[in-house]
């Protein structure tokens, strides 16, 4: 369980996330669902640490870790693909895995890790000895979820993990996903511009707006308020 | 024939130690994105200390190994003082002015407590008077030691940074910090480590240096940085191997030059050298074009 407590994230002047609180629970998918410039990023940043909350609390199964750096928080399960598809260019497929599992430490080996990654998305194991900066898009996002996920992290925060992908490939790296959620007790917590996207794999959203929390509610709930939602809070996008 | 063969080993032999200097400062600059412009006052430091504590009566091993944490212990205050506090301020030049501070202080400092006068500097490997003959040249062993030293120590470090699990880490550091954060490395402790090895190296290559030109004066770092600078640029920033190749081309150019030409010529060609490279590979020879971060 991953909770949220009046996260407050500004930069100078700006706020970008203002007194958000949150849960998402163990084997769910929790989209946070906002147009443009909503503070989903920001949100996600202050929960791994890369960008310090100027107030608030994060806590991961009860365990306070708003004190913890970014590396701290890695090893204690927080994983966070950003957005953008930042990846390590000039390591290899394989190198970029290792580098991945190395310093996490997490129990367990790293070849059988490794083995379920390329059991999962054989396109990588093909391409190992690539330079993860000559991927596809595609290629690219199946590695950085597979990175993010390898040594199975309690919480996983994927940031609009399906931007610019094809629809074929969104599909199958949302299948992964939603494995992942339901196979062990894990958070994931995914943020989507979209939320008639968000909603394929989301069992709970939080809409955001200017930083702040509009409205959230299970599947069925958003499902019911798409339209509302997506004209009041999101824009053209919904 | 032999004079050439003479001028071609020297050129090679500081060729290397242009490539040692060209690591160190391509270390820091990789896990920082500062150019460590006080790199030549360390170089500097090293070879001063070693020469004054051989000079005091200390033990040849013990005066290096002073030496040599002297140097890192100096990177690692430039690191603390003129690094890092102007890290914060993104997009801030000023680490120019306070890491080119930082190597004037430290100048400052070697003029003061010895003096400007250039110190002899002794042999600490081998004698100067040591040759072995090659195709009838006389080449100095000192010039192959130097030579195989510096060679020896940029090979392990590019077999360190490819192949072992912490120099994937200081490659990922240098490619995307926050990234790298995020996949539990101590980035911190990272950029720590690469300015006390940047030490190391800057120690090892001032005392390689004087070793060969015999003497050590307060000013002699600045002319090695700028001509260690030049090979980097002109091997790639970002490869080691590049470093070495940039250095071992410009130092055999240099000596070449100054030998059938005039040794005045020779940094007029190391800026040709410079200039005519980065007009058709503006990367370097082995660099590889920059991704630009947002
Ligand atoms: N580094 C920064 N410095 C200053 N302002 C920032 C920074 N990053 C984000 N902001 C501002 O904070 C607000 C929230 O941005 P954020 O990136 O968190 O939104 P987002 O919901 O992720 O948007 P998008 O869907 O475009 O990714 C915006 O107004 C943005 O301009
Ligand atoms: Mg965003």
């Amino acid at each position: 369980m991953l909770e949220v407590r009046n996260l407050q994230v500004s930069y100078g002047a700006i706020e970008a996330v203002r007194d958000v609180s949150l849960s998402a629970r163990s084997g769910h998918i929790t989209a946070l669902i906002g147009a443009n410039g909503a503070g989903k990023s920001s949100l996600m940043r202050a929960i791994s640490g890369v960008t310090p909350a100027t107030s608030g609390q994060i806590l991961v199964n009860g365990r306070d870790i708003t004190r913890l750096k970014p590396h701290e928080r890695a090893r204690v399960g927080v994983a966070h693909a950003m957005e953008g598809r930042r990846i390590l260019h000039q390591h290899t497929v394989e190198e970029n895995l290792v580098t991945a599992w190395h310093f996490r430490k997490p129990p367990g080996s790293f070849k059988q890790a490794l083995e379920k990654v390329y059991s999962n998305f054989p396109v990588l194991a093909e391409r190992r000895r690539a330079k993860a900066g000559t991927l596809s898009g595609g290629q690219q996002q199946m590695l950085i979820l597979s990175m993010a996920t390898q040594h199975e992290p309690p919480v996983v925060l994927l940031d609009e993990p399906s931007l610019g992908l094809a629809p074929i490939i969104v599909t199958q790296i949302f299948e992964y996903i939603k494995a992942y959620s339901a196979e062990g007790n894990r958070v994931v917590l995914l943020s989507e511009q979209m939320a008639t996207l968000a909603l394929k794999v989301a069992d709970y959203g939080y809409v955001l707006k200017h930083g702040q929390v509009v409205f959230d509610g299970d599947r069925k709930q958003l499902n019911d308020g798409v339209a509302d939602l997506s004209s009041a809070y999101l824009g053209t996008t919904g | 024939m032999d004079f050439f063969i003479q001028m071609l080993a020297s050129g090679l032999s500081v060729g290397a130690v242009y490539a040692l200097v060209g690591l160190g400062l391509n270390l820091t600059f990789w896990t920082t994105r500062v150019l460590n412009f006080g790199q030549g006052a360390v170089l500097m430091v090293g070879a001063m200390v070693t020469a004054v504590l051989i000079a005091s009566g200390t033990h040849v091993i013990f005066a290096v190994a002073v030496a040599l944490l002297t140097a890192a212990f100096i990177l690692i205050l430039i690191e603390a003082l003129a690094v890092r506090p102007l890290a914060k301020a993104t997009g801030s030049m000023g680490w120019i002015v306070s890491t080119l501070g930082a190597g004037i202080l430290l100048q400052g400092l070697a003029s003061w407590r010895f003096g400007t006068q250039a110190v002899a500097f002794p042999d600490v490997l081998f004698s100067s008077a040591d040759t072995v003959q090659f195709l009838g040249a006389y080449i100095s062993v000192q010039y192959i030691a130097v030579f195989v030293i510096s060679v020896l120590i940029v090979v392990l470090m590019e077999l360190f940074l490819r192949r072992s699990t912490w120099g994937y880490a200081v490659r990922a550091v240098a490619h995307d910090n926050e990234f790298a954060a995020l996949l539990g490395i101590p980035v911190r402790r990272v950029v720590l480590a690469s300015f006390m090895v940047s030490g190391l190296l800057a120690g090892v290559a001032g005392i390689l240096v004087s070793q060969v030109s015999g003497t050590v004066d307060p000013g002699f770092g600045m002319h090695l940085l700028i001509l260690a600078f030049v090979a980097t640029v002109v091997g790639g920033m970002g490869s080691a191997f590049g470093s070495l190749v940039g250095g071992l081309l410009l130092g055999v150019l240099e000596k070449l030059v100054g030998g059938y030409w005039s040794p005045a010529a020779a940094e007029i060609v190391a800026f040709i050298l410079l200039v005519g490279v980065l007009t058709i590979r503006p990367q370097g020879l082995f660099g590889k074009p920059e991704a630009v971060k947002v």
